[in-house]
């Protein structure tokens, strides 16, 4: 484990944390995908740039969580925060990095007219579901529904 | 957060309209596409965007701890001068950049890459548009001494590519990798300026800048992933545009963009006055490391795609090994990744103005192997226009001591004189005054 006791920093994301989230990324899912990282903080800075936040360290990007304020969608008219995306380097896992990303990210929401900050979870992945519970996520009482699509079907 | 929307006088609104007409055809394309390139975005709006809320103390120079001023009268007839050149300079670089992308907007491989470009000049336009309500919103005359923020308006809605006030603004793009570049390296440099002007002193100004520089963040993505994505398609051998390519475009653009930040040695009177929170060498800096950033973001993007099978840690490693060796990795040279310019190269303004200083910061003593030098290192197409044979005429008149480094200074971008007839026809002016009812 490297040394880890440089100050972190809590800042805006930029163009220029693509190749550092690439690489959390990597490390967490062992995938290699700059072009869906490419594509989606393009989506972010040209929505809300101040919204998705980074953790930097020495200089490095050693975490990220990415979302916006979207209003009209699913019949929930009134501005709700997102999260869609985050991700903490394993090395720098355990120092409230989560915490912090999350408490900047909040702030952004409420200052946009946010009452509500919403996202999406995997129930199977114990880790992520406590991280947000620890945070004061909630079961919301909309639910998630998912169909499968056969290639040929009658409707 | 809340921001207030303004829109300018109709005579006015409708002069900026018309010089869109002219130099953002494709406008109503985009707002037609809107949604298929940008869903959920918010729609485009052409009007002035003001941040509320904002501090309304002057937080750095003479006036620090002051009330910020909230109308021209409250400046010193300096200060209003001063603050004017500097709305002049950022309105001209907004409808100046437009101009520049029109020539080659067309010419994108990706349609996607050309509707962000569209965006990017239609936010520039919006951007224009904010600095002349600073400048019509308020009476300037008594402030600055006769001079009027309707003669101003004129006079940068008829400005040129060859006329606008910094040189970067003064160059044709000779493709559209121009577009990109020139959007990662000079839209970095807009927003340094932007971020050390949302501290002035003139609350209006300082509140201008946090909606620009929301969009601004947008405008250096535009740039950086097609620059990303092209260096992929570079390593994996599928692109036409090449890493040299790239390369070439960037050593055009940064000796330009470093200018952009005024002389080396200046800045004083922005922080004395409170309207800006960095002197010119001290922002330069950070944007140099920025760039130095975004380059090696860049080379690592392409030697994973040239070597899929390496580990991040092994890419790092190499791309390591290249920069310090200069040499060769199994098929890659350092001549193949992009490289920062040294910050002296082909200067023509501020402190190296007029030095012979090379790519990597060596010397030269004759001006003939300079000239070869950068031959060698810009994009063909530029070295063919007039603004190369200028920068060569007037660098042999400098080192053969015929023209002092000053005078030099001063001739560069050559001015052309500016008219305040729409382009389209000598007997019509931009802004039109309404028909007496």
């Amino acid at each position: 484990m490297p040394e880890v006791q440089a100050e972190v920093r809590i800042r805006p994301l930029d163009e220029l944390d693509i190749g550092s989230i690439v690489r959390i990324d990597e490390r967490i899912s062992g995938a290699y995908r700059p072009d869906l990282w490419e594509q989606r903080i393009g989506y972010y800075l040209r929505r809300d740039p101040e919204a998705s936040r980074v953790a930097e360290s020495g200089g490095r990007v050693v975490g990220f969580m990415l979302g916006d304020v979207r209003a009209g969608e699913f019949g929930i008219e009134e501005p709700g925060g997102w999260i869609e995306r985050f991700g903490i380097d394993p090395d720098y896992r355990g120092r409230d990095l989560g915490t912090r990303l999350f408490s900047a990210i909040l702030a952004h929401f409420r200052e946009r007219g946010a009452t509500k900050v919403r996202t999406l979870v995997d129930r199977k992945d114990a880790r992520v579901t406590g991280f947000l519970t620890a945070l004061g996520f909630t079961p919301s009482p909309l639910q998630a529904l998912e169909r499968h699509i056969e290639p040929r079907e009658s409707p | 957060m809340s921001v207030a929307e303004v829109t300018l006088e109709k005579k006015y609104h409708r002069a900026v309209e018309h010089w869109r007409r002219h130099w953002l055809p494709d406008y109503e394309t985009l707002l037609a596409q809107w949604d298929r390139y940008f869903p959920q975005d918010e729609p485009f709006c052409l009007c002035a965007k003001m941040e509320c809320g904002t501090p309304d103390r002057v937080a750095v120079g003479e006036h620090a701890g002051e009330p910020k001023r909230l109308a021209p009268d409250g400046l010193s007839e300096e200060e209003a001068r001063h603050l004017l050149a500097i709305i002049r300079a950022q309105a001209s670089t907004e409808f100046g950049s437009i101009q520049q992308h029109s020539g080659t907007l067309a010419r994108a491989q990706d349609d996607e890459d050309r509707f962000w470009v569209l965006r990017v000049m239609a936010e520039e336009l919006r951007h224009g548009y904010q600095m002349f309500h600073l400048l019509l919103s308020q009476d300037w005359s008594k402030a600055a001494a006769g001079v009027r923020g309707e003669e101003m308006v004129e006079e940068i809605l008829s400005m040129g590519t060859g006329s606008h006030v910094l040189d970067a603004f003064n160059l044709e793009y000779d493709s559209f990798v121009d577009n990109v570049c020139f959007a990662a390296l000079v839209d970095r440099v807009g927003k340094y300026q932007l971020t050390m002007q949302k501290v002035c002193a003139y609350k209006p100004m300082a509140d201008s800048m946090p909606p620009m520089l929301r969009e601004e963040a947008f405008h250096l993505a535009a740039g950086v992933i097609p620059m990303r994505r092209w260096a992929k398609r570079a390593a994996q051998g599928e692109g036409f545009i090449t890493m040299q390519g790239l390369q070439r475009s960037i050593n055009k653009w940064y000796p330009r963009a470093l200018e952009m930040f005024g002389d080396e040695r200046g800045g004083d009177s922005n922080v004395r006055m409170g309207f800006k929170d960095m002197k010119n060498r001290q922002a330069q800096d950070l944007y140099i490391e920025e760039v130095r950033r975004m380059i090696r973001d860049i080379n690592a993007r392409y030697l994973r795609a040239r070597f899929p099978g390496y580990t991040p840690e092994k890419s790092d490693q190499v791309l390591d090994e290249l920069e310090r060796s200069r040499g060769r990795h199994d098929g890659v040279a350092f001549e193949d990744l992009l490289r920062l310019p040294d910050r002296r190269f082909f200067r023509r303004k501020g402190e190296p103005a007029w030095t012979m200083v090379g790519l990597e910061g060596e010397s030269f003593a004759e001006v003939d192997d300079y000239l070869r030098h950068l031959a060698q290192r810009l994009p063909e197409a530029y070295l063919a226009g007039g603004d190369m044979k200028r920068y060569a005429e007037t660098l042999r008149l400098v080192v053969s001591g015929q023209l002092g480094v000053e005078d030099a200074i001063r001739k560069m971008p050559r001015l052309k004189r500016v008219g305040g007839n729409c382009p389209c026809s000598r007997a019509v002016r931009w802004v039109v005054e309404e028909p007496a009812s």
